[in-house]
C-alpha cells in the first residue's frame, strides 16, 4: 500500500516538474537533466504497466531499466560541470583533471577485475552494478561540489537545485545500494523505501529550485593584474607565510 | 562484510558533507562575496602588517608577564591572565580572520585564471589548512591555560619536535648516508641542539 501510495507521489511530482519545464522554458536550457528526467518518467510509467499486466517479468525488468536510468544519470552530472564552472576556466581545470582521473581509476579497476576473475561478469548483481556505477557519479559530483564550494563558484538557482537534489540521491542511492547488498538485507522490505524517497526529496528540491529561469549570475570582471596568476600566488603566499611566522613568532614561542 | 560496505559508506558520507558545506556556504553566499571584495578593496592594507605583528608579540611576550608577576597580588595577577586570554584570543581570532579573506580573495582570483597550476594550488591549500589547524589549536591551548603558559608549552613541544627531528636525521644518516646528503640540507641543528 505504501510502496502505492510513494509511487503515486513520485510519478505526479516527476510530471508536474516536466509540465512546468515547458512552461518555464527550461527544457533547452538543461536538456541533459530534462533528458534524464523525461527517461526515468517514462520507465516508471513502462514499470507501472508491467507490474499490472505482466508481474511475473517485473523484477528482470525493474533491474535492467534502473541499469539503464543509472547510466543516463551520467548525463546530469555533464550538465552541471558544463554550466556550473562555464564562467571558471582555473576551477574547469582542475575539475578535467579530478574526471580523468576518476575515469583512469574505473578502468583500472574493470580490467582488474577482467583480469583476476577466471569468470568474468559485469557485477554478480544488477544491484552491484547499479551501486558501482552510482559510486563513481557520487565520486564526480564529490570532486565538482568541493571545486564548487572551495572556490566560491557563484551559480544560479536551477543548476543549485539540481546539483543537491541530484546529489542527495545518489548519497542516499549508494548507502541504501551498499546495505541492500548486504546478504539477508535485501529481504528487509524498509531499504527498499530509502531509495524513492531520496528520490521524491530530490524532486520536491528540483520543483521548487526550477520553478523558472535563474541564468547563473555573471562573474566579477578582474583586472588583468588580479588575473596574473603568479602575482596572485605570491602574493597569498606572502601572507600565508607571513601569518604563520606570527603563530610561531619567528620560532620563539 | 561489514568492512565491504565501508568504502561506499564512506564515499555517500563523504559527499553528504560535501553537498552541506556547499549548501551552507550557499546561505551565506552575499555575505562571503562581500568579503571577497574586501581585501581588494584594501589591497594596500594587508602589507602593512608590522604594527599587527608588533601586538602579538606583546601579548604573548613575558616581559609583562614578568612584571606583574613579581610586584602584585595574586588578585591583579589572576585579572592580568583572564585579560591577556581575552586578548590573545581575539589576535588570533583577526590573524585568523585576515587570513581567510586573502585566501578567498586568491581563489576568486584563481578560479578565473586560465594558467592556474594544480601542484600550487594544492600545496596553498594544505599551507592554508595546516595554518587554520594551527591556528584554532593554539585558541584553544590559550583558552585553556592561558597565554604565558602557551607560549612555554608549545615553546617545548617545538622543542621535541626538533629534537625528534635530529634523532630522526642521524638514524637516516646510518640507514641511507646517500639521502641524509639531501634531507640534511634542510635540516636547522642549531634548533635541535636549543
Amino acid at each position: 500500500m505504501f510502496s502505492q501510495i510513494l509511487w503515486w507521489i513520485v510519478s505526479a511530482t516527476e510530471a508536474f516538474v516536466l509540465v512546468r519545464s515547458g512552461k518555464a522554458k527550461l527544457y533547452g536550457k538543461y536538456p541533459a537533466f530534462y533528458l534524464y528526467l523525461s527517461t526515468v518518467f517514462f520507465l516508471e510509467v513502462v514499470r507501472f504497466s508491467i507490474f499490472h499486466f505482466r508481474p511475473i517479468s517485473y523484477p528482470a525488468f525493474y533491474w535492467y531499466t534502473e541499469f539503464l536510468a543509472a547510466s543516463v544519470g551520467y548525463a546530469v552530472i555533464l550538465e552541471i560541470y558544463k554550466h556550473a564552472l562555464k564562467s571558471s576556466p582555473g576551477a574547469a581545470r582542475i575539475a578535467r583533471t579530478f574526471l580523468l582521473v576518476v575515469l583512469g581509476a574505473v578502468i583500472l579497476k574493470v580490467m582488474a577485475n577482467a583480469l583476476s576473475s577466471p569468470v568474468w561478469s559485469p557485477a554478480t548483481t544488477s544491484a552491484e552494478l547499479e551501486r558501482s556505477l552510482r559510486t563513481v557519479q557520487a565520486l564526480l559530483l564529490f570532486g565538482i561540489v568541493a571545486l564548487l564550494a572551495y572556490y566560491w563558484v557563484p551559480i544560479g538557482r536551477n543548476l543549485k537545485g539540481i546539483t543537491l537534489g541530484y546529489g542527495f540521491y545518489i548519497c542516499a542511492s549508494v548507502m541504501s545500494l551498499a546495505f541492500g547488498s548486504l546478504p539477508g538485507y535485501g529481504l528487509r522490505p524498509a531499504w527498499r523505501f530509502v531509495q524513492p524517497i531520496a528520490y521524491l526529496v530530490a524532486l520536491f528540491i528540483w520543483s521548487l529550485a526550477l520553478w523558472s529561469y535563474q541564468p547563473n549570475p555573471e562573474a566579477e570582471t578582474e583586472s588583468q593584474i588580479e588575473l596574473d596568476y603568479r602575482f596572485l600566488v605570491n602574493k597569498t603566499k606572502r601572507v600565508l607565510s607571513r601569518a604563520q611566522s606570527f603563530l610561531k613568532l619567528d620560532g620563539e614561542l | 562484510m561489514i568492512q565491504l560496505l565501508l568504502p561506499y559508506l564512506g564515499i555517500g558520507l563523504l559527499l553528504l558533507a560535501a553537498l552541506c558545506l556547499w549548501a551552507r556556504q550557499s546561505f551565506v553566499t552575499r555575505a562571503g562575496r562581500a568579503e571577497l571584495l574586501t581585501p581588494r578593496q584594501h589591497r594596500l592594507g594587508l602589507g602593512r602588517t608590522a604594527p599587527h605583528r608588533d601586538l602579538g608579540e606583546r601579548i604573548f611576550g613575558p616581559e609583562d608577564w614578568d612584571f606583574i608577576s613579581h610586584d602584585t597580588p595574586s588578585e591583579i595577577q589572576r585579572m592580568f591572565q583572564r585579560e591577556r586570554t581575552v586578548l590573545a584570543i581575539s589576535w588570533l581570532r583577526r590573524t585568523r580572520k585576515r587570513v581567510s579573506q586573502v585566501m578567498r580573495a586568491h581563489v576568486a582570483g584563481a578560479q578565473q585564471s586560465k594558467d592556474l597550476h594544480l601542484a600550487t594550488e594544492i600545496r596553498l591549500a594544505v599551507s592554508y589548512f595546516l595554518f587554520l589547524i594551527l591556528c584554532n589549536s593554539l585558541i584553544g591551548w590559550v583558552w585553556l591555560h592561558g597565554p604565558v603558559r602557551t607560549r612555554k608549552i608549545v615553546g617545548q613541544i617545538l622543542q621535541w619536535a626538533a629534537q625528534l627531528r635530529g634523532a630522526f636525521e642521524q638514524l637516516m644518516a646510518r640507514v641511507d648516508p646517500a639521502s641524509c646528503r639531501v634531507t640534511g640540507t634542510n635540516f636547522n641543528h642549531e634548533t635541535a641542539r636549543n
